[in-house]
């Protein structure tokens, strides 16, 4: 798991070029280094005490407290706590991406397993913070919040998601498909967060009924897209 | 034709695909009963034929579309002889050992969440794709760490909650065939709590070890070993079994010795458990047994073990090769007894129902007369079997069977179809004796 992280976390940098931490000297490297784990202590600390003490009440003050940094470091790194929770959203993406591109096993599976994993390893990766999540996706729907639909970085961040779910649609769907079928992506960014709430509110032990929940709708999805319904 | 995949589907649908098939069997059966009244007796009879085959079938395809939970349902109706007519049968045995897949990304999700760790972390070598399927999950071969070879069985998410889904669903579609007799409505209770025990491996786990203890003095069987600590409610893991599932075992035309060896071995199998250990293992498909060319026998599958009273036992020692004529009072005191310390009456009908197979089948099968006990039974001859449905849809129809009896009977008969391949010629009243 910490290996997939990793190799998330790589890619992630990569993208970014010029701003790539391996590119340049070994010293710049380390405090390229320094600055990640400084902002992955800050990014823990946040989430504990979203988890325990709600969103809405967690100040920077208490989160630096809790990272054993100044206040006015917090703020070299995030401007605000919702920047932390949407850095945490975009990992949270970034490293499920990485589980179905990276997983050598998946090269051959069928869509359907695909985006099971997806979704799967997104889930798994919110678990530990199930309750500050059911809070963020109440925040998220009001329009003004930055960790809203309508703010710009979510909708980046959207993207990001809805193509990579793109690619993985065009390798496996017949290609005279019907007009309607470039919305699946978007409509599976719709499914994916009522996926989420169907496992905000699932009170089976160990969230079963999500994975048969997950199983059985992709698969009729998946084979109404097979179809050309869409 | 659609894909698998396709065929699988959410619960929603789920309902309402139970709900249509609902429409189509209760139009046929309903359909039957209004033409009935315009037709003579002779026409009425092919007409049923017809009707029943359509809707059996009809029930099968919807039942494979569906897979999962409703497949059982499919699977112990098959089994549950005597409560539903022939044709239906027919088509329904055609569900035995079909099951809902997983693919490896569910099942590593699984088992992750039952044991806490991926099953590639748990074992040295895990095989991500199944090698059998179970009713209520699929089977994986794996390695331990320890380098001992296992069949790892993996009950697919949430089948519980979906059992009960399906089973409510159930027994709204069958009223008319609860109406008109065809599924008592307490053989649907019974399936559904049986069916749902079954849901709990480590009831299952605790089945295994009772018979891996208590089948060690018959040496032709093999019970597997279970891996407690690889196994939860969803993940059972035991000691992979070797033979062949009896289609496989008959394409290779084993020799009638052979097959005697393994009939008598099954049917001692079965009588040592019912006589000896008063309790069986109950579920009669042949996907359980495994057989090997040394006759001997493996079970698999412990999801069904059931239990018979003391009373109901001794009542089958005085029953089995009654040596006087069925008809006597006797043997009519020794059905009341039975009935009686089972805290029911014995209905007349049921007690002519009885008696009738006790001659009709049971005679014949296990002839009581001294000397005839070495005299060989042949069970690949077929009328045995109609007989034995015949006699038992008789019984079945005076709806005063004990419920220790509707499993002893419906094991019983699993016993003989697979006598019956086998084509087996057994000294049955000699072996009987042998545990009376």
């Amino acid at each position: 798991m910490t290996t997939k992280k990793a190799a998330a976390k790589k890619k992630t940098t990569k993208r970014k070029g010029s701003r790539s931490a391996t590119s340049t000297k070994r010293s710049t490297g380390r405090r390229a280094q320094n600055k990640a784990a400084i902002r992955k202590r800050i990014v823990a600390a946040a989430l504990s005490l979203f988890q325990t003490k709600g969103f809405e009440a967690t100040t920077t003050k208490a989160i630096a407290r809790k990272a054993k940094i100044a206040e006015g470091t917090v703020f070299n790194y995030f401007r605000t706590k919702e920047d932390i929770a949407l850095h945490f959203l975009e990992e949270e993406v970034d490293q499920a991406i990485a589980s179905v591109r990276d997983n050598p096993s998946l090269k051959k599976a069928p869509l359907e397993e695909k985006l099971f994993t997806l979704v799967h390893s997104q889930l798994e990766y919110l678990a530990p913070y199930e309750r500050f999540i059911g809070a963020a996706f109440i925040h998220a729907l009001k329009p003004a919040s930055p960790l809203g639909i309508f703010s710009h970085r979510a909708q980046e961040l959207r993207h990001r998601y809805i193509g990579f779910v793109q690619e993985l649609m065009d390798e496996a769907l017949p290609k005279n498909r019907s007009p309607f079928t470039f919305l699946a992506p978007d409509v599976f960014w719709i499914y994916y967060l009522g996926a989420l709430l169907y496992w905000l509110h699932d009170s089976t032990p160990g969230k079963q009924n999500t994975l048969a929940f997950l199983d059985r709708s992709l698969s009729i999805g998946i084979s109404v897209l097979k179809q050309g319904k869409l | 034709m659609p894909s698998e995949k396709t065929e699988k589907n959410s619960s929603a649908r789920r309902a309402l695909r139970m709900a249509s098939m609902s429409a189509d069997i209760a139009g046929s059966y309903l359909g039957y009963l209004v033409q009935r009244a315009f037709l003579n007796e002779t026409q009425s009879k092919t007409k049923l034929k017809s009707t029943h085959t359509r809707a059996a079938r009809r029930m099968r395809d919807e039942m494979q579309a569906l897979r999962g939970p409703a497949m059982k349902i499919g699977q112990t109706l098959s089994l549950q002889t005597g409560t539903l007519p022939d044709e239906v049968l027919e088509e329904l045995t055609a569900l035995q050992m079909e099951a809902p897949g997983m693919h490896p990304s569910l099942v590593r999700a699984q088992v992750k969440r039952s044991l806490g760790a991926e099953p590639e972390e748990i074992f040295k070598d895990f095989a991500p794709e199944p090698f059998a399927a179970a009713s209520l999950g699929q089977v994986h071969r794996a390695l331990t760490r320890q380098g001992e070879r296992v069949a790892v069985k993996i009950q697919y998410p949430a089948i519980r909650q979906a059992i009960e889904n399906d089973f409510s669903l159930f027994r709204t579609i069958s009223k008319p065939a609860q109406a008109s007799g065809h599924i008592p409505k307490a053989a649907i209770d019974e399936m559904e709590q049986q069916t749902l025990a079954e849901t709990d491996y480590h009831r299952e786990a605790d089945n295994i070890e009772f018979l891996e203890k208590s089948l060690a003095p018959l040496a032709f069987v093999k019970v597997p070993r279970v891996y407690r600590e690889y196994s939860s409610d969803v993940v059972l893991t035991m000691s992979l079994m070797s033979g062949q599932h009896l289609d496989k075992f008959l394409a290779h035309r084993p020799s009638q010795k052979l097959r005697n060896k393994l009939g008598s071995n099954l049917f001692e199998l079965f009588y040592y458990q019912v006589l000896k250990l008063e309790s069986f293992h109950a579920d009669p498909h042949p996907g359980n047994y495994l057989f090997d060319n040394d006759g001997s026998i493996s079970l698999v599958d412990f999801g069904c073990v059931k239990s018979l009273s003391p009373e109901s036992v001794a009542y089958l020692r005085s029953v089995f090769l009654y040596p006087g004529s069925r008809e006597s009072a006797d043997f009519r005191r020794l059905l009341e007894k039975h009935y009686r310390l089972a805290g029911q009456s014995l209905p007349l009908e049921t007690r002519r129902a009885l008696i009738g197979f006790a001659d009709n089948f049971y005679r014949m099968v296990y002839p009581p007369e001294e000397n005839k006990q070495e005299q060989l039974f042949d069970f690949g001859d077929a009328t045995f079997l109609q007989k034995f449905l015949r006699e038992s849809r008789n019984l079945f129809r005076t709806k005063g069977v004990l419920t220790d009896l509707i499993y002893m009977g419906r094991t019983e008969m699993g016993l003989y179809q697979m006598l019956h391949r086998l084509k087996a010629q057994l000294p049955t009243s000699q072996l009987l004796r042998k545990y009376l």
